[in-house]
Order: structure tokens, then C-alpha cells, then sequence
């Protein structure tokens, strides 16, 4: 199976000179196709840093990265935008719906950025919101559901695209445990079919559900790591 | 990109976005409000008098009319030369000779040669000034017949003792309203009243006086009456011949062959003044474009203070809304999608405070009209000046806040507080 994600030698240096921070002192890390894949690590060892880069929000500052195969470092903004809209969905704790857009446009969107007709776009976010279990919502606006409903809307938008990668940072940080575990069970339910998925999380219970625990420590990973691959 | 609607999409959500700030928004228009009111009430008030005045001086005069006049062609302290000596003037032949330089375009000829005489009859006796008429002068002075009859060819022709008096003539002379077919004296020659003329009004605005009331004082006589027997003139010399020329557009060169023709017709003397045709084509023509650049001066001013205010509210929103900016960017928008985001909202928000600023500027234009006692006239023109000067300055003052949205860093735009 091809890898997913494929970096060797990752940095990343925020500041500059006397005040630079190393958040990544290189990252060799490969994740396979359709793996289900936990980041874990305390605050501050650089796992949203890592996050950032792999799901093409921010660029190392050295190393290389192919995501899919494809290398993405020295990559435009435009020419990443669309890698973002084509093979990564995000998953974030907050949820980050647009509070003024109905259901239904929230998970239309990176179907429309990514140029898709009306109808389509229609067609596939009620597809999406079916698969999250919530179908009977889209008209309405994010305020009006609860938090798991919304963070089920924020995955069928992620899943809108059918991305290679499904990237989410801490998807249960907001949420009480029951539907935490519910959220959880829908990401491994997105994994049995196929997707590859990479929880970032601090909390090694829910690290525990994934197959494979990658842990940061200090810019780097930790051990031996568990490979199941 | 337009088949997958996302304009409409972009359209749609600056839609809701304006809508959910609607006291901001409102802030943000107003500028663009005031500036396409202003601009369009400015042109209309200008258009408004413009037209006005036009109408004006079509009624008392108009712009239709070359006037040729005698004048001296002697210069101070110098002696009359022969042949200067022996012009006649301004005589009937050179009107009739100017008709035909441009038949089509002349459509009247008023000739007219004027006399003081003692005028008597049963009721009154003043002196007055007598006009001598001659070929269209009724006619091409707006004068309307109201009963009785014109002079003839004939009445010119054999300088028939007939006269035509005005409608305050008549009330001086004739008090009692009979004035027709009676018998006047002017000067020492007894004449036929056979014509009477209807009152002339013409006011500036409702409350003023009648412009036309000295036109009602007419007392006229054949042209040839008036030479020959008042005054011995043989040659029937005239006062002033004024040719009806309606199109501003041939008026210049008609002037300049009538010139021509006049200066062969009077032994290469110019004896003679026709108007000044360019000057008054130019003033015509450049009428109200004083007014028209000041007023646009100071819509394009609101504009601009609008625009600015507009950058600063956009500026402060912009922090309000870095994360959403930073989400849609996650999801796949380039920096390019959220500029024309941006700019679809800013230019939205320019056609509609646009919009609103037709209904300010004319109630507006409304207003100062009624003030002024002018008809409002809004030409089409000044709305689509008004509007497209708003989108210009909308679309100049969206472009700094909108790069500055497509610029933001994905990271950091999401982790924005």
C-alpha cells in the first residue's frame, strides 16, 4: 500500500536567532493508506506543529513532505489551497463551523471551492450528512445543534471532497465522554471503510483507539514506534 | 467558474453577511449613499436649471436667432470715405438675399425698422415707439394673431396705412375693446387698426412680473409705411433683421457666408454687426459644466471620505472575522477566493447604498427644484455617472482589506483568538 504521508528530516523554527524555537527537530514519519493513526503528546511537544504542516496549513522550515505521493514543500498558496480542498478534510476541536450558513452550504463549501456543479455539490453534502447520521439537519444553522451534532457536521464537511486524509485536531476536546465515544466510533467507522485518519490528542485513551500511536516529545518522536504497518 | 454558481454562492453569502450587520453596514454605505446622492442630485439640479434656462431663452429670445444690425463703419476721427458715403445701409434686399444662402436652414426672417410718433385716438393720445414690420417679424417675434388679420405682401408692398397693435396697444387706445377697423393716427397719417394681437405672458417663476409686458406695447406698421412716409427714406433702410435659424449646428456657418455676402452687397464696407454666433454656441453648449464638475467634485469627496471610513470598518471586521478566514482556507478556499469574497461583499454593499443613494439624491433634487421653482429634469446620464463613480470608489477603497484577508496565513488565521 502507498504511503499517505512520507516526511524525512521535518523542522520547524518559529522566531528567529536568539529567540528561536525549535517546535520539530526531525520528523521521519510515514503513514499509510487507510491507516488509522493517533498523534499523541503533551502540549508543547509539537504535535499541532506537526499537524499544521501535514495537513498543509504551514511549511517546514526544513525536510520534505509528500502527501499522497506528491511533494508539497515550495508549493504556492494556491497550488496547497487546492491540496487542502482535494486530499485533506480537517476535523477541528471547535468545530469551526460558519455560524451564518445553514448545514447544508457549511458542508457544501470545500465542494464549491473545489468547483463542483450546484447539483452535485447539493447532492453529495446531503450524501455526507447521511453518512454522519444527521441528515434530517441541513437546513438549519450550527447553533441550532448540539456540540457532537456540530462536530458530525464538521466531518461530513471534511469528508466532502473524499479526501486521502482526515485530519482531526483533538475532535473530542470540546464534547462530554458519551458523545466523545460516539464521535470516536464514527471515525473508526470512517476508517473501516477505507479512509486514512490522524487524530491529534493529548489524552491516551482515545490515542489508544487508533491502531497506531505515534508520540511527540520535544520536537521529536518518541521510541521505537509501534508500526503496525 | 460561473457554471458551479459560485458567484451567486459568494453573492449569497456577503448577502447574509450584510444582513446579519446591518447597523455596520449601514455605516459602510452611507458614505456611498451620500457621494451617488450627491453626484446625482448635483447633475439633476444643474441639468434641471439648465433646461430651465434654455426654455427661457427660447422663449425670449432663444439661441435660433441671428440678429444683423447697421453699425458705423466710420473710425473715430477719421472722414467718411465715397464709397462709405454712399452705402445705403441695412436695406430689405439684403434680407432676402440672406434667406437664400441656406433656404432649408432659415425658417423666418424678421425685418423691422423702428420710429417715435405721437399716436392719438378717440380715448388716448402718447407718444410711443412704432414698429415698422416687415417679411415674418409677427411671427418670429411669437406674436399670435387674436383677431383681424396680418399684414399682406401687398400691405408691405404698397406701404398701406394699416397698423396691428399689441394687446396692451389696444387697451391704452381702444379702452372699450372695439379697436378694430378704426382709425388711429400715427404721427400725422391716419391708419386702419386691422389686426389684433394676443396678450404675450411669459414670467420667470409664478411669483415674478411679466417678462413680456413691454412686447404688449407693439404699435406696428408696415416697414415701407414707416420709411416712407415718417421718415423719407426712399431706400427703406433698416433697423435690424434677425434670421430664424433653429439649428445650432449651421448657425456659425451661415453667419460667417451672411458676413460675406453682406460685405459684397455694401461696396466691401461692413457697415454692419451680425451676433457673435460662436461665443453664444460655446456659452450654449458649456452651459452648466462649471457646475456639473463641482458637483461631482464633491460627490467623489463623500466618496472618498465614505471609502475611508469603509477601509477602517472593513480593517476592524477583518480581526472578527481572521478565523473564518482561516477555516475556509483549511477547507480548500486560495487566497484568491477570499479576496473576491471580499470585494463581493464591499462591492455589494457599494450597489446597494448605490441604490439607496438614487432615492436620497432625487428627493433631494426634488427638493432644491421646488425651492427654485424649476421643472426637475434628471437626465438618465447622471445615474449612471453617480453609479459608476460610487463603484469605482468602492471597488479602490475594498481592494487594500480584501488583500489583506487573502494574505492571512492558514495557520495562523485558525488559531487567531
Amino acid at each position: 500500500m502507498p504511503a499517505i504521508i512520507e516526511t524525512t528530516g521535518l523542522t520547524k523554527v518559529f522566531g528567529a536567532n536568539g529567540n528561536a524555537v525549535h517546535a520539530l527537530r526531525g520528523i521521519d514519519l510515514t503513514v499509510m493508506r487507510g491507516e488509522f493513526v493517533a498523534l499523541v503528546g503533551p502540549s508543547g511537544s509539537g504535535k499541532s506543529t506537526l499537524m499544521a504542516i501535514i495537513g498543509c496549513l504551514d511549511s517546514p522550515t526544513a525536510g520534505t513532505y509528500a502527501l499522497d505521493g506528491v511533494p508539497v514543500q515550495g508549493l504556492s498558496g494556491a497550488a496547497l489551497a487546492r491540496i487542502r480542498n482535494q486530499k485533506i478534510g480537517f476535523v477541528f476541536q471547535s468545530y469551526n463551523l460558519l455560524p451564518k450558513a445553514s448545514i447544508l452550504r457549511n458542508v457544501e463549501l470545500p465542494l464549491l471551492y473545489a468547483g463542483v456543479s450546484r447539483r452535485e455539490r447539493r447532492r453529495r453534502a446531503l450524501e455526507m450528512l447521511e453518512k454522519v447520521g444527521i441528515p434530517e439537519k441541513s437546513g438549519v444553522l450550527p447553533a441550532q445543534l448540539s456540540g457532537g451534532q456540530r462536530q458530525r457536521v464538521a466531518i461530513a464537511r471534511a469528508l466532502a471532497n473524499r479526501p486521502a486524509l482526515l485530519l482531526a485536531d483533538e475532535p473530542t476536546g470540546a464534547l462530554d465522554s458519551k458523545t466523545g465515544a460516539e464521535v470516536l466510533e464514527l471515525f473508526k467507522e470512517l476508517h473501516r471503510q477505507g479512509n486514512a485518519v490522524m487524530l491529534v490528542t493529548h489524552d491516551p485513551h482515545i490515542a489508544a483507539m487508533a491502531e497506531r500511536q505515534v508520540e511527540l516529545r520535544d520536537g521529536l518522536i518518541l521510541g521505537p514506534e509501534s508500526a503496525a504497518a | 467558474m460561473a457554471a458551479t454558481g459560485a458567484f451567486r454562492e459568494r453573492l449569497l453569502s456577503a448577502w447574509v453577511e450584510i444582513r446579519e450587520n446591518l447597523g455596520r453596514s449601514t455605516l459602510q454605505a452611507l458614505g456611498v449613499m451620500l457621494g451617488v446622492a450627491s453626484v446625482l442630485g448635483g447633475f439633476s439640479i444643474s441639468d434641471s436649471q439648465r433646461r430651465h434656462s434654455d426654455e427661457l431663452f427660447a422663449k425670449i429670445g432663444g439661441f435660433d436667432k441671428l440678429n444683423v444690425q447697421p453699425s458705423e463703419a466710420i473710425k473715430d476721427g477719421t472722414q467718411p470715405s465715397a464709397l462709405q458715403n454712399a452705402n445705403l445701409g441695412l436695406r430689405a434686399d439684403d434680407a432676402s438675399r440672406g434667406e437664400t444662402l441656406d433656404l432649408k436652414a432659415v425658417q423666418g426672417i424678421s425685418v423691422q425698422k423702428v420710429a417715435r410718433a405721437r399716436v392719438r385716438s378717440p380715448f388716448a393720445d402718447q407718444d410711443r415707439q412704432i414698429t415698422g414690420v416687415a417679411a415674418d417679424y409677427l411671427a418670429v417675434n411669437g406674436y399670435t394673431l387674436d383677431t383681424g388679420r396680418l399684414f399682406s405682401a401687398r400691405d408691405i408692398e404698397t406701404a398701406a396705412p394699416v397698423c396691428v397693435l399689441g394687446y396692451e396697444a389696444v387697451s391704452v387706445f381702444f379702452p372699450t375693446g372695439e379697436a378694430l377697423n378704426q382709425v388711429i393716427r400715427v404721427g400725422d397719417i391716419p391708419v386702419t387698426v386691422v389686426g389684433i394681437l394676443k396678450e404675450k405672458v411669459f414670467r420667470f417663476r409664478a411669483s415674478e412680473g411679466n417678462v413680456f409686458a413691454w412686447r404688449n406695447k407693439i404699435v406696428a406698421l408696415p416697414a415701407t409705411l414707416v420709411a416712407e412716409r415718417m421718415q423719407g427714406d426712399a431706400y427703406h433702410r433698416l433697423d435690424r433683421i434677425v434670421f430664424k435659424i433653429p439649428s445650432i449646428d449651421v448657425i456659425e456657418k451661415f453667419s460667417a457666408g451672411l458676413s460675406a455676402l453682406l460685405v459684397s452687397n455694401h461696396r466691401q464696407q461692413e457697415d454692419f454687426r451680425i451676433d457673435d454666433v460662436a461665443k453664444r454656441v460655446r456659452k450654449r453648449r458649456s452651459q452648466g459644466d462649471v457646475y456639473n464638475l463641482v458637483f461631482m467634485l464633491s460627490g467623489i469627496l463623500s466618496l472618498v471620505g465614505g471609502g475611508m471610513v469603509n477601509v477602517n470598518i472593513q480593517l476592524a471586521t477583518l480581526k472578527e472575522r481572521v478565523r473564518e478566514v482561516g477555516v475556509k482556507m483549511a477547507i480548500g478556499a486560495s487566497g484568491r477566493e477570499v479576496f473576491k469574497e471580499f470585494m463581493t461583499e464591499a462591492l455589494l454593499l457599494t450597489g446597494l447604498g448605490g441604490f439607496v443613494g438614487f432615492f436620497i439624491g432625487v428627493a433631494f433634487s426634488k427638493v432644491i427644484t421646488t425651492v427654485l421653482e424649476v421643472p426637475l429634469y434628471m437626465d438618465p446620464k447622471s445615474f449612471v455617472w453617480a453609479f459608476l463613480l460610487a463603484l469605482v470608489f468602492g471597488f479602490l477603497f475594498a481592494i487594500y482589506p480584501a488583500w489583506k484577508a487573502s494574505r492571512l496565513s492558514p495557520m495562523e488565521a485558525l488559531r487567531y483568538e
